[in-house]
Protein backbone atom coordinates (compact mmCIF):
# COMPACT_ATOMS: atom_id res chain seq x y z
CA UNK A 1 0.00 0.00 0.00
CA UNK A 2 3.06 2.60 1.16
CA UNK A 3 4.86 0.98 -2.39
CA UNK A 4 1.67 1.83 -4.48
CA UNK A 5 1.57 5.64 -3.09
CA UNK A 6 5.15 5.97 -3.01
CA UNK A 7 5.27 4.80 -6.22
CA UNK A 8 2.17 7.58 -7.77
CA UNK A 9 4.14 10.41 -5.41
CA UNK A 10 7.05 9.33 -7.76
CA UNK A 11 5.13 9.32 -10.94
CA UNK A 12 3.41 12.92 -10.59
CA UNK A 13 6.74 14.17 -9.69
CA UNK A 14 8.25 12.76 -12.62
CA UNK A 15 4.66 14.25 -14.52
CA UNK A 16 4.73 17.80 -13.11
CA UNK A 17 8.61 18.09 -14.07
CA UNK A 18 7.78 16.90 -17.32
CA UNK A 19 5.29 19.65 -17.59
CA UNK A 20 7.47 22.41 -16.34
CA UNK A 21 9.87 21.55 -19.04
CA UNK A 22 7.40 21.49 -21.74
CA UNK A 23 6.19 24.83 -20.74
CA UNK A 24 9.50 26.37 -20.71
CA UNK A 25 10.57 24.54 -24.39
CA UNK A 26 7.51 25.94 -25.85
CA UNK A 27 8.29 29.60 -24.32
CA UNK A 28 11.58 29.48 -25.48
CA UNK A 29 10.38 28.37 -28.51
CA UNK A 30 8.36 31.53 -28.98
CA UNK A 31 10.93 33.56 -27.49
CA UNK A 32 13.84 32.49 -30.06
CA UNK A 33 11.45 32.88 -32.60
CA UNK A 34 10.24 35.72 -32.16
CA UNK A 35 13.40 37.19 -31.33
CA UNK A 36 15.47 35.57 -33.74
CA UNK A 37 16.87 38.37 -35.84
CA UNK A 38 17.74 40.83 -32.79
CA UNK A 39 19.20 37.27 -31.14
CA UNK A 40 21.30 36.96 -34.63
CA UNK A 41 22.78 40.59 -34.17
CA UNK A 42 23.71 39.89 -31.16
CA UNK A 43 25.86 36.76 -31.96
CA UNK A 44 27.44 37.99 -34.41
CA UNK A 45 28.54 40.93 -32.31
CA UNK A 46 26.35 43.52 -34.45
CA UNK A 47 24.46 45.45 -31.89
CA UNK A 48 21.04 44.49 -32.08
CA UNK A 49 18.97 47.71 -32.56
CA UNK A 50 21.47 49.43 -35.29
CA UNK A 51 21.19 48.57 -39.30
CA UNK A 52 24.66 46.91 -40.73
CA UNK A 53 27.49 48.56 -39.49
CA UNK A 54 29.61 50.04 -42.25
CA UNK A 55 32.59 48.15 -44.12
CA UNK A 56 35.13 50.91 -43.25
CA UNK A 57 34.55 54.21 -41.96
CA UNK A 58 35.10 55.58 -45.07
CA UNK A 59 34.71 60.06 -45.59
CA UNK A 60 32.46 61.78 -43.88
CA UNK A 61 28.95 61.05 -41.61
CA UNK A 62 26.17 63.56 -41.31
CA UNK A 63 24.66 60.95 -38.72
CA UNK A 64 26.30 59.26 -36.40
CA UNK A 65 26.86 55.62 -37.82
CA UNK A 66 26.95 52.52 -35.39
CA UNK A 67 30.02 49.95 -35.26
CA UNK A 68 30.32 46.59 -34.12
CA UNK A 69 32.62 45.54 -31.16
CA UNK A 70 35.44 43.86 -33.68
CA UNK A 71 34.97 47.29 -35.92
CA UNK A 72 35.96 49.08 -32.52
CA UNK A 73 38.71 46.60 -31.49
CA UNK A 74 40.43 47.29 -34.62
CA UNK A 75 40.82 50.98 -34.04
CA UNK A 76 41.89 50.52 -30.51
CA UNK A 77 44.83 48.02 -31.52
CA UNK A 78 45.57 50.80 -34.46
CA UNK A 79 44.92 53.58 -32.40
CA UNK A 80 42.66 55.09 -35.70
CA UNK A 81 40.08 56.44 -33.64
CA UNK A 82 39.46 59.03 -30.02
CA UNK A 83 37.20 56.80 -28.10
CA UNK A 84 34.87 58.89 -26.05
CA UNK A 85 33.01 57.82 -23.01
CA UNK A 86 29.48 59.35 -22.75
CA UNK A 87 28.26 57.45 -19.59
CA UNK A 88 28.50 59.58 -15.63
CA UNK A 89 32.20 59.91 -13.79
CA UNK A 90 31.22 57.46 -11.82
CA UNK A 91 30.69 55.03 -14.31
CA UNK A 92 33.58 56.01 -16.02
CA UNK A 93 35.71 55.87 -12.64
CA UNK A 94 34.37 52.05 -11.91
CA UNK A 95 35.88 51.14 -15.53
CA UNK A 96 36.01 51.91 -18.93
CA UNK A 97 37.95 50.98 -22.56
CA UNK A 98 41.62 51.79 -22.02
CA UNK A 99 42.38 54.84 -23.38
CA UNK A 100 38.93 56.47 -23.62
CA UNK A 101 38.04 60.34 -22.67
CA UNK A 102 35.18 61.31 -20.10
CA UNK A 103 32.63 63.21 -21.54
CA UNK A 104 29.06 63.04 -19.23
CA UNK A 105 26.72 64.02 -21.93
CA UNK A 106 25.29 66.01 -19.48
CA UNK A 107 28.56 67.92 -19.16
CA UNK A 108 28.94 68.00 -23.14
CA UNK A 109 27.93 71.65 -24.04
CA UNK A 110 30.36 72.99 -21.60
CA UNK A 111 33.40 71.12 -22.37
CA UNK A 112 33.54 70.77 -26.19
CA UNK A 113 35.73 74.04 -26.49
CA UNK A 114 38.55 72.32 -24.31
CA UNK A 115 37.85 68.61 -26.15
CA UNK A 116 38.19 70.49 -29.42
CA UNK A 117 42.00 71.90 -27.94
CA UNK A 118 42.89 67.70 -27.45
CA UNK A 119 40.54 66.23 -30.10
CA UNK A 120 40.74 67.55 -33.94
CA UNK A 121 37.11 68.04 -36.02
CA UNK A 122 39.03 66.05 -38.53
CA UNK A 123 40.26 62.72 -36.34
CA UNK A 124 37.45 59.83 -36.25
CA UNK A 125 35.90 59.65 -32.99
CA UNK A 126 33.93 56.81 -31.22
CA UNK A 127 31.06 57.68 -28.63
CA UNK A 128 29.92 54.91 -26.42
CA UNK A 129 27.97 54.26 -23.02
CA UNK A 130 26.30 51.05 -21.52
CA UNK A 131 25.42 49.81 -24.88
CA UNK A 132 21.58 48.23 -25.61
CA UNK A 133 18.96 50.64 -24.50
CA UNK A 134 21.36 53.55 -23.31
CA UNK A 135 20.84 56.52 -25.56
CA UNK A 136 23.56 58.69 -23.90
CA UNK A 137 26.30 57.66 -26.95
CA UNK A 138 24.43 58.61 -29.83
CA UNK A 139 23.09 62.03 -27.89
CA UNK A 140 26.65 62.60 -27.58
CA UNK A 141 27.74 61.70 -31.12
CA UNK A 142 25.07 64.02 -32.24
CA UNK A 143 26.42 67.10 -30.18
CA UNK A 144 29.94 66.58 -31.42
CA UNK A 145 28.75 66.69 -35.25
CA UNK A 146 26.71 69.71 -34.64
CA UNK A 147 29.69 70.96 -32.86
CA UNK A 148 31.94 70.27 -36.36
CA UNK A 149 33.08 66.95 -35.96
CA UNK A 150 32.89 64.82 -39.18
CA UNK A 151 33.66 61.31 -38.06
CA UNK A 152 31.52 60.51 -35.60
CA UNK A 153 30.93 56.51 -34.45
CA UNK A 154 28.36 54.72 -32.16
CA UNK A 155 29.66 52.23 -30.38
CA UNK A 156 26.29 50.75 -29.59
CA UNK A 157 27.45 47.70 -27.78
CA UNK A 158 29.23 50.03 -24.92
CA UNK A 159 31.42 49.12 -22.05
CA UNK A 160 29.46 45.86 -20.85
CA UNK A 161 29.90 44.60 -24.73
CA UNK A 162 33.70 45.23 -24.74
CA UNK A 163 34.34 44.42 -20.66
CA UNK A 164 32.38 40.71 -21.74
CA UNK A 165 34.62 40.32 -24.60
CA UNK A 166 37.93 41.05 -22.17
CA UNK A 167 39.39 43.52 -24.34
CA UNK A 168 41.59 45.74 -22.25
CA UNK A 169 39.53 48.24 -19.63
CA UNK A 170 40.85 50.52 -16.85
CA UNK A 171 39.50 52.08 -13.60
CA UNK A 172 39.70 55.38 -12.08
CA UNK A 173 40.31 59.25 -14.16
CA UNK B 1 -30.66 34.99 -1.97
CA UNK B 2 -27.68 32.90 -3.49
CA UNK B 3 -24.56 33.36 -1.71
CA UNK B 4 -21.48 33.66 -3.64
CA UNK B 5 -18.68 32.01 -2.05
CA UNK B 6 -15.14 33.30 -3.00
CA UNK B 7 -12.70 30.59 -3.05
CA UNK B 8 -9.47 32.37 -2.26
CA UNK B 9 -7.40 29.63 -4.07
CA UNK B 10 -8.74 30.74 -7.17
CA UNK B 11 -8.26 34.47 -6.57
CA UNK B 12 -4.46 34.26 -5.35
CA UNK B 13 -3.88 31.86 -8.74
CA UNK B 14 -5.75 34.74 -11.02
CA UNK B 15 -3.50 37.46 -9.07
CA UNK B 16 -0.07 36.14 -9.25
CA UNK B 17 -1.22 34.89 -13.55
CA UNK B 18 -2.21 38.36 -14.14
CA UNK B 19 0.83 39.87 -12.50
CA UNK B 20 3.02 37.20 -14.84
CA UNK B 21 1.24 37.58 -17.94
CA UNK B 22 1.92 41.58 -17.30
CA UNK B 23 5.32 41.38 -16.73
CA UNK B 24 5.79 39.65 -19.22
CA UNK B 25 4.09 41.52 -22.15
CA UNK B 26 5.94 44.83 -20.70
CA UNK B 27 9.16 42.84 -21.91
CA UNK B 28 8.22 41.05 -25.10
CA UNK B 29 7.53 44.87 -26.57
CA UNK B 30 10.41 45.75 -25.91
CA UNK B 31 13.24 42.92 -25.70
CA UNK B 32 16.47 45.50 -25.99
CA UNK B 33 15.42 47.79 -23.16
CA UNK B 34 15.29 44.28 -21.02
CA UNK B 35 18.93 43.44 -22.43
CA UNK B 36 20.08 46.30 -21.02
CA UNK B 37 18.63 45.72 -17.64
CA UNK B 38 19.82 42.05 -17.41
CA UNK B 39 23.48 43.79 -17.99
CA UNK B 40 23.25 45.54 -15.19
CA UNK B 41 23.39 42.63 -13.35
CA UNK B 42 26.74 41.75 -14.56
CA UNK B 43 25.64 37.92 -14.20
CA UNK B 44 25.84 36.88 -17.90
CA UNK B 45 28.21 37.26 -21.10
CA UNK B 46 26.89 39.47 -23.76
CA UNK B 47 25.15 36.96 -25.90
CA UNK B 48 23.45 35.73 -22.30
CA UNK B 49 21.54 38.31 -21.67
CA UNK B 50 20.04 38.66 -25.34
CA UNK B 51 19.21 34.61 -25.25
CA UNK B 52 17.61 35.30 -21.98
CA UNK B 53 16.07 38.71 -22.87
CA UNK B 54 14.37 36.88 -25.57
CA UNK B 55 13.22 34.13 -23.73
CA UNK B 56 12.08 34.80 -20.19
CA UNK B 57 9.65 37.43 -20.79
CA UNK B 58 7.85 34.66 -23.05
CA UNK B 59 8.63 31.95 -20.03
CA UNK B 60 6.58 34.82 -17.51
CA UNK B 61 3.48 35.72 -20.11
CA UNK B 62 2.90 31.90 -20.53
CA UNK B 63 3.25 31.00 -16.77
CA UNK B 64 0.75 33.86 -16.13
CA UNK B 65 -1.35 32.79 -18.96
CA UNK B 66 -2.02 28.82 -17.77
CA UNK B 67 -2.37 30.37 -14.37
CA UNK B 68 -5.44 32.61 -15.49
CA UNK B 69 -6.84 29.81 -17.00
CA UNK B 70 -5.99 27.04 -14.84
CA UNK B 71 -4.30 24.72 -17.36
CA UNK B 72 -1.18 22.95 -15.69
CA UNK B 73 -1.54 25.53 -13.46
CA UNK B 74 0.64 23.66 -10.85
CA UNK B 75 3.75 23.08 -13.38
CA UNK B 76 3.25 26.77 -13.90
CA UNK B 77 2.90 27.94 -10.91
CA UNK B 78 6.20 26.13 -9.78
CA UNK B 79 8.16 27.24 -12.27
CA UNK B 80 7.34 30.80 -10.94
CA UNK B 81 8.69 29.64 -7.94
CA UNK B 82 11.75 28.18 -10.03
CA UNK B 83 11.50 32.04 -11.90
CA UNK B 84 10.92 33.99 -8.66
CA UNK B 85 13.68 32.18 -6.22
CA UNK B 86 16.31 33.36 -9.33
CA UNK B 87 15.17 36.59 -9.73
CA UNK B 88 15.91 36.78 -5.91
CA UNK B 89 19.20 35.60 -5.88
CA UNK B 90 20.04 37.79 -9.09
CA UNK B 91 19.32 41.13 -6.89
CA UNK B 92 20.72 39.58 -3.86
CA UNK B 93 24.06 39.51 -5.73
CA UNK B 94 23.60 42.82 -6.71
CA UNK B 95 22.85 43.89 -3.33
CA UNK B 96 26.22 42.53 -2.42
CA UNK B 97 28.01 43.94 -4.72
CA UNK B 98 26.96 47.08 -4.35
CA UNK B 99 25.15 47.57 -7.57
CA UNK B 100 22.38 50.79 -7.82
CA UNK B 101 20.24 49.36 -10.62
CA UNK B 102 17.00 49.16 -12.17
CA UNK B 103 15.48 45.32 -11.34
CA UNK B 104 14.03 45.53 -14.42
CA UNK B 105 11.00 43.24 -12.86
CA UNK B 106 8.73 45.37 -15.23
CA UNK B 107 9.39 46.93 -18.47
CA UNK B 108 8.80 50.51 -19.55
CA UNK B 109 6.60 51.33 -15.96
CA UNK B 110 8.14 54.69 -15.13
CA UNK B 111 10.22 55.18 -12.22
CA UNK B 112 13.41 52.65 -11.20
CA UNK B 113 12.36 50.06 -8.57
CA UNK B 114 15.04 49.64 -6.22
CA UNK B 115 17.01 45.87 -5.82
CA UNK B 116 15.53 46.20 -1.99
CA UNK B 117 11.96 46.69 -3.24
CA UNK B 118 12.10 44.48 -5.56
CA UNK B 119 13.22 41.46 -3.49
CA UNK B 120 10.27 42.43 -0.97
CA UNK B 121 7.97 42.02 -3.82
CA UNK B 122 10.02 39.13 -5.11
CA UNK B 123 9.34 37.02 -1.14
CA UNK B 124 5.47 37.97 -1.37
CA UNK B 125 5.14 36.60 -5.02
CA UNK B 126 7.60 33.67 -3.85
CA UNK B 127 4.96 33.00 -1.17
CA UNK B 128 1.92 33.30 -3.71
CA UNK B 129 3.60 30.96 -6.04
CA UNK B 130 3.99 28.36 -3.04
CA UNK B 131 0.39 28.70 -2.20
CA UNK B 132 -0.72 28.10 -5.65
CA UNK B 133 1.25 24.47 -5.97
CA UNK B 134 0.25 23.92 -2.67
CA UNK B 135 -3.31 24.70 -2.84
CA UNK B 136 -3.90 22.84 -6.31
CA UNK B 137 -2.31 19.41 -4.85
CA UNK B 138 -4.62 19.75 -1.85
CA UNK B 139 -7.74 19.91 -4.58
CA UNK B 140 -6.33 17.47 -6.76
CA UNK B 141 -5.95 14.56 -3.94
Amino acid sequence: MTHSVTKQRAAGRKRLLAEMAVIFLVAAGFGIAWNHQLLMNAWSGKTAVSPPAPAAPAGESPIPLPLGLQQVKEFFDRNEAIIIDARNRKDFTDGHIRGAISLPVGEAEGKLASLRKRVPVTAMVVAYCNGYSCHDSMDLANRLIAAGWRQVFVFEGGFPEWRDAGYPVAKGE
Amino acid sequence: MATVRINPHVVVRLVLGGVFLYAGFTKIADPTAFAGNIAAYRILPYFGNYLLAAVLPWLEALCGLLLIVDYRSKAAASLVVLLTVVFMVALTSAIVRGFDIDCGCFSKTGEKTSTWTALGRDAVLLAVAIYCTRGKKQRDS
